[in-house]
């Protein structure tokens, strides 16, 4: 018995320790917020839970690669953003303003993500030619299907916001 | 007239002489303590209220941060003022926010980590405090999102200023002046922490600094030298060995017409930072040893440099980034391998270069900023302006 309540106080004393550690080694997160129904945090193993599309375009490097991930707007949806049949009158207004772990930010208008208005693909990526992104540019990195200039496949996401234009 | 009677006249002209000179220095003294005494007891008649227009240039941009709760008026900005240079807001009465953020120094100091009332240093760099009207995020780690949440720092630190806004709510209480100032600017005479954070950072939000030389330049009406223009030149390009393009790329971070981007970088300073940066709050190691890239308005005033304050020159400034990058896992992508060799780590720039580059940071220094009476301590200034009025 004395055993037991030995361990038990060893736990409780260890206890705080471990979430210390926990703490030190958080993973990397997306957090989706602003005008939602449903704010999330997305972090690496819940896009599993979103049907995978891929994305092909060319780096700095000047070569074609391959990136997958999830479609940005399906992970709106699940926030319960106006996209498809909502997305019309005010809600054109609004924008998604995302921001990565630098403090850099770009802004795409709502309907740029929505598959009623635009076949060009927009997506959350999470690996490059089968691969995790590398730490400078992930865990999460947009990418912009077609667009000419990379500067709105943002790397190093950290969120996501939903917004009215004032 | 005899002699007798011009005697007696000339010793009545000379006393009179005299007592006139002694009346004329009693008249001043009096004056002197007069005027210093009413510039103490603010007589807030004389103080200018209404809203606040901040004037800036357009090439500044809008986005601008005042809070809905806390608009800025001309009463707000004078009292925030006025605390900003009170030293009753420490602990030991010592201190003032002014004590760490010299105007003629852009508001900082001239030493690596600042001391405060118990002489402990701080654990980084005071910052200069310009053109705050468009941050977001506040400190080297970027962990305030306004001014008002900033400036509790700093007042209640054990290390710094070192007292709780409840107590310096009570001092400024037992002042014959600050009642009736806070009453010009809230409506009533009650002050509390809130108020006195409030006011500071009203005032913070008009340290705005828009007349540099490189601001004349942007306005066409300074024609820079021709190291001037080479150095800008480097600043605003990135360097391409493979096409030949020389350049610093400084633009990446310290770019727009305030050299301010509020971007958040590993600049390669250690490849294991003895200071964690950003990741002490985000827990993530890609942010280790990452810091807010700082305005570099007035750099040239404000050593030493970093967050640890390490260099104590532009130049070695400029030598880290030609030579000494560290590598490390969260070094920032856009520093791997920008160079003007092909295969380098770091920039490396000619030693002419670099001196094109300091001419160009050196236009950066806006000397009415740091003179601009508007900043200054208003006890001195009324008192100063009084007395040499000509």
């Amino acid at each position: 018995m004395k055993r037991i309540t030995v361990i038990i106080i060893c736990f409780l004393g260890v206890a705080p320790l471990l979430s210390k550690a926990q703490y030190i080694v958080k993973q990397a997160s997306v957090k989706i917020s602003g005008v939602v129904v449903t704010p999330l945090e997305i972090k690496l193993d819940d896009l599993n839970q979103f049907k995978q599309t891929q994305v092909v375009r060319k780096d700095r490097d000047g070569n074609d690669h391959t990136y997958s991930g999830v479609l940005l707007a399906d992970l709106l949806l699940k926030a319960g953003v106006t996209m498809g049949k909502d997305l019309r009158g005010e809600n054109l207004t609004k924008y998604v303003l995302v921001e990565a772990s630098d403090g850099y930010q770009v802004v795409f208008a709502l309907a740029e993500l929505d598959k009623g208005f635009t076949d060009r693909t927009i997506i959350l990526a999470d690996m490059i030619d089968g691969k995790p992104l590398a730490p400078s540019d992930g865990p999460f990195r947009i990418i912009v299907q077609d667009e000419k200039k990379p500067a709105r496949c943002i790397k190093q996401v950290t969120g996501i916001k939903i917004l009215f234009a004032k | 007239m005899n002699n007798k009677k011009r005697r007696i006249l000339r010793f009545y002209y000379r006393s009179k002489k005299r007592w006139s000179k002694s009346y004329a220095i009693f008249i001043l003294i009096i004056l002197t303590v007069g005027l210093s005494g009413w510039s103490l007891f603010a007589d807030t008649d004389a103080i200018e209220t209404g809203p606040y227009k901040f004037i800036y240039p357009a090439n500044f941009g809008n986005r601008i941060s005042v809070p809905d709760d806390n608009p800025t008026t001309k009463q707000g900005v004078y009292l925030g003022r006025t605390l900003f240079y009170e030293k009753k807001l420490s602990a030991t009465n010592t201190i003032s926010c002014a004590s760490c953020h010299k105007q003629e120094r852009a508001f900082t100091d001239d030493k690596a980590f600042s001391k405060g009332i118990d002489n402990v240093p701080t654990s980084r760099n005071a910052m200069s405090l310009t053109n705050l009207l468009w941050t977001r995020k506040f400190f080297w780690d970027g962990r305030s999102a306004s001014l008002e949440e900033q400036a509790v720092f700093p007042l209640t630190n054990l290390h710094e200023m070192g007292q709780s806004l409840d107590n310096s709510a009570q001092k400024l209480r037992n002042t014959p002046q600050y009642p009736a100032l806070f009453k010009l600017v809230y409506g009533d005479d009650a002050i509390t922490g809130d108020r006195i954070i409030k006011a500071i950072a009203q005032f913070e939000r008009t340290l705005i600094s828009c007349n540099s030389r490189y601001d004349q330049y942007l306005k066409n009406t300074y024609q820079p030298t021709e190291r001037e223009l080479k150095g800008m030149a480097l600043f605003m390009t990135g360097p391409d060995p493979e096409k030949g393009i020389r350049g610093a790329n400084c633009v990446h971070c310290h770019g727009g017409t305030k050299n301010y981007m509020e971007f958040f970088h590993n600049n390669g300073l250690d490849s294991i930072p003895a200071d964690a940066g950003i990741e002490s709050i985000t827990g993530l190691s890609s942010d280790r040893g990452r810091f807010k890239a700082p305005t570099l308005r007035n750099i040239a005033l404000t050593a030493p440099y970093m967050h640890d304050g390490r260099f104590e020159t532009l130049e070695q400034v400029v030598d880290h980034y030609s030579e000494h990058i560290k590598q490390s896992p969260s070094l920032s992508t856009f520093l791997i391998g920008e160079s003007n060799e092909r295969g380098g780590t770091s920039l490396k720039l000619r030693p002419e270069e670099k001196k094109e580059l300091i001419a160009f940071l050196n236009m950066l220094t806006d000397s009415t900023f740091i003179t601009d009476k508007r900043f200054s301590d208003p006890n001195k200034l009324t008192t100063n302006c009084k007395l040499t009025t000509k």
